[in-house]
């Protein structure tokens, strides 16, 4: 952990409602109620849910990609649809999807573009970032021609391909096997080491437990638990223990 | 402020459009004969209406033409016999040409009843076609013998080509024409020739009423331009004939 | 960053995928197989065959182009929402305005690049049958590509409310067809009153202008109306305008 304790990402009171019109009523479903919570400098914090608890919802208030029904979400300071918030963070959504005519690299330096790299500083980043995950072999194939594992690898790099300073990945192991998957974690922990700060979210708790400090647990769009790696360590089931007792006690 | 920039500049723009659509509107001034003078000619107003939405006024004059070509190029005889013998069920059988569409003076006549409908419908959809109102006019005047069609035809194409001299020339043709003047009618169309895309047409007529007046080595000239201007094999059959025949004359009187 | 820097990152990056995009080759060599079969009508004109030829052409390249434009700008933007990959770049400093400007210019681009290579296998045609090009052949693609700008930015506007590809294709194909039908809307107007005036009117002022564009259909002839500096300007505002509308409709957008 490399925890500078200063607060990088803030949510307060967020709730977010999806409306969908119909012809006659709208549909309005709550994705997320009364949320608060903050995102530490230097941090790994992991994001625990079922299926539907919000947490890619989350994700995409702190990118931007979605805005608050009620409350309010700050990124370094700044509204997350901020430009200048936005240059300081990397994303990796669920299942990331690429133009299927560009070949790795390109689609890298394309990435590196938008986030503000000169052409000489993403081709020297690309280099690093692409053998970093393990694509330095299949840089020129075309992004139609990989597969899931891949596909998840060339996600990792075009969320790091410009040295953010805070990462939120979204599932970043999915669809991983496992020898891919320890080499992830090893980038992830690297990253950190290196005072980047990471927010991620996943399925897989002993992922969570091996790279994370804490963990927050998501149910039904509430924060229903925050826990340390000091209260799963000392607890006799670890994280899934405790995991598995917040959501029957709190969905109940 | 920065919020209420980009509806600003929106309802700006629209401003602008809303004032240059009218006036873009108001100020064109429109190049082509209204729809309604473009009658119908063998249930054609279908793909009319498609030509004008998609704007191909342009090439729907060209399949026009295309089509009066075959028209023209089609003997009345055969067309007879093809939906005579079509009706009675049988094969159409070998063509023939019974002294429709023969050489010299009778090069080209027939009746062709549609043939001013056709015209008027190509320029009706593009009045610029030039050559196609040429050769329409020509064949009207010099070869179907019906000079006051020809007149009208070139009389409507003056009216969108107002400064095309080649239809002043041909309209005063056609006039020497019916007074039985072919000196004069050679005379006048005489600078059309000069033209590289002249109708085949012109240039027929042009050589025979030099050939008619006497002028065999001018007769003979556009003979042979004939050859080199033209893909449509009758004319080019035609001229080669009317060659032979003036070389084998030469050659006779030469003895 | 660089406001115009972005938007020509995302340009080339739509350029490259379109172009790549087996899509794009199929259009191409669907071209080449028409424009290669018009020989088949230019033979049929006889001495007509070069303007025949040109005019189908270039209505060829016209409609060919004006179907991939009218595909790819109802679905650039959709199909990025929909495969998630505008998440890719809406989680970076790229600002909506630039992402909109550079998805247009990407389009108009590959527009051009559909436009070139067709005009490439049409000049081989005519190179093939020794036929020289007519003066107003690069004036006319020109201006085809004006009418595709003007029809990809409506384009681009009505995928942002539409509810699907087809829709959007729909709505613009038939916004392209009133377009062409501003002469006939004149002439309809002179002719009617009341309520269907207004409603022609409405309809002729507000609807992209594309007789102003048909140098296809006009020829070597100058248009009657609005002048260069108008043109430019009217293309602009359909430009602007819809990018504008756009714009409003995108900045308040979710992912």
């Amino acid at each position: 952990m490399n925890a500078t304790g200063e607060n990088i990402a803030v949510f307060s009171g967020v709730t977010k409602i999806y409306r969908r019109r119909g012809f006659v009523s709208t549909l309005e479903t709550t994705a997320l109620n009364g949320l608060s919570f903050e995102l530490r400098a230097g941090e790994i914090t992991g994001l625990l849910g079922l299926n539907g608890a919000g947490k890619t919802t989350i994700m995409k208030l702190l990118t931007g990609l979605l805005f608050p029904t009620a409350g309010s979400v700050s990124v370094f300071g700044l509204p997350p649809a901020d430009i200048a918030s936005k240059k300081r963070i990397g994303f990796l959504p669920e299942l990331p999807y690429f133009y299927p005519y560009s070949t790795a690299a390109s689609a890298l330096l394309y990435y590196a573009g938008l986030s503000g790299l000169e052409r000489p500083a993403a081709e020297k980043r690309l280099e690093a970032v692409i053998e970093k995950v393990g694509l330095k072999k299949h840089a020129g194939k075309k992004v139609s021609e990989f597969s899931k594992g891949m596909m998840q690898r060339l996600g990792i790099a075009q969320a790091v391909i410009h040295d953010p300073e805070l990462l939120i990945l979204d599932e970043p192991v999915s669809g991983l096997d496992p020898l891919a998957i320890h080499e992830i974690r090893t980038l992830i922990s690297g990253l950190n080491a290196q005072r980047h700060t990471v927010f991620l979210s996943s399925h897989s708790i002993s992922e969570l437990e091996k790279i994370t400090d804490r963990v927050l647990i998501m149910v039904e769009g509430r924060l229903a638990k925050t826990v340390s790696r000091q209260d799963w360590e000392r607890a006799r089931g670890g994280l899934e223990e405790i995991f598995v007792q917040t959501v029957k006690s709190d969905g109940s | 402020m920065k919020k209420y920039l980009y509806p600003v500049l929106t309802a700006l723009g629209a401003c602008a459009l809303l004032f240059a659509g009218p006036w873009a509107f108001k100020s064109y001034s429109a190049p082509f004969p209204p729809a309604n003078l473009i009658k119908e000619v063998r249930a054609g107003a279908a793909e009319d209406a498609l030509a004008l939405t998609l704007g191909l006024r342009r090439l729907a004059a060209d399949v026009w033409f295309v089509r009066l070509m075959q028209y023209y190029g089609t003997s009345e005889l055969e067309m007879e016999f093809d939906s005579a013998e079509g009706a009675r069920g049988h094969k159409a059988g070998p063509h023939y040409h019974g002294g429709v569409r023969c050489e010299g003076v009778h090069f080209g006549e027939g009746r062709y009843p549609e043939f001013l409908g056709y015209a008027r419908h190509i320029l009706a959809l593009d009045p610029y076609f030039l050559n196609a109102g040429l050769y329409a006019a020509a064949s009207l005047a010099f070869n179907l013998s019906r000079p006051e069609e020809a007149v009208s035809l070139v009389n409507w194409a003056l009216i969108y080509a107002p400064k095309e001299w080649k239809y002043v020339r041909l309209l005063a043709a056609i006039g020497y024409s019916k007074a039985k003047n072919p000196a004069k009618v050679a005379q006048l169309i005489a600078p059309l020739l000069e033209e590289p895309d002249c109708p085949v047409m012109i240039r027929q007529l042009a050589a025979f009423l030099n050939k008619k007046a006497g002028n065999h080595a001018a007769a003979y000239a556009i003979y042979r331009s004939i050859l080199g201007s033209t893909r449509d094999r009758l004319y080019i059959e035609n001229a080669k004939k009317e060659m032979a025949k003036m070389e084998q004359k030469s050659k006779v009187e030469s003895k | 960053m660089n406001f115009f820097l972005i938007a020509g990152i995302i340009a080339s990056q739509t350029l490259g995928e379109n172009y790549k995009n087996r899509f794009f080759a199929i259009f191409i060599v669907f071209a080449a197989v028409l424009i290669y079969a018009s020989l088949l009508v230019g033979v049929m004109a006889v001495d007509e065959e070069a303007r025949v030829l040109v005019d189908s052409g270039l209505a060829l390249m016209e409609l060919i182009a004006l179907a991939y434009a009218l595909m790819a700008a109802a679905g650039t933007i959709t199909r990025e929402i929909e495969t998630k990959t505008i998440y890719l770049v809406f989680s970076r400093p790229v600002p909506k305005p630039a992402y909109l400007l550079g998805k247009t210019a990407g389009l108009y681009l590959s527009c051009a690049l559909m436009l070139a290579v067709m005009s490439l296998i049409h000049l081989s045609l005519m190179a093939l049958r020794g036929f020289a090009l007519p003066v107003f052949y690069f004036k006319a693609v020109v201006f085809i590509w004006f009418k595709l700008l003007i029809i990809t930015s409506t384009a681009v506007f009505i995928s942002l409310f539409s509810t699907s590809v087809i829709s959007t294709v729909t709505i613009t194909a038939i916004l392209w067809t009133l377009g062409h039908f501003t002469q006939e809307a004149k002439f309809l107007i002179e002719k009617s009153s009341g309520a269907a005036s207004w409603a022609l009117k409405a309809t002729a002022y507000f609807i992209p202008n594309f007789g102003l564009f048909n140098a296809r259909d006009l020829g070597a002839r100058a248009a009657g109306g609005p002048g260069p500096v108008f043109l430019f300007i009217y293309i602009f505002l359909w430009f602007i305008v819809p990018y504008l509308f756009s714009l409003l409709l995108f900045r308040k957008k979710e992912f």
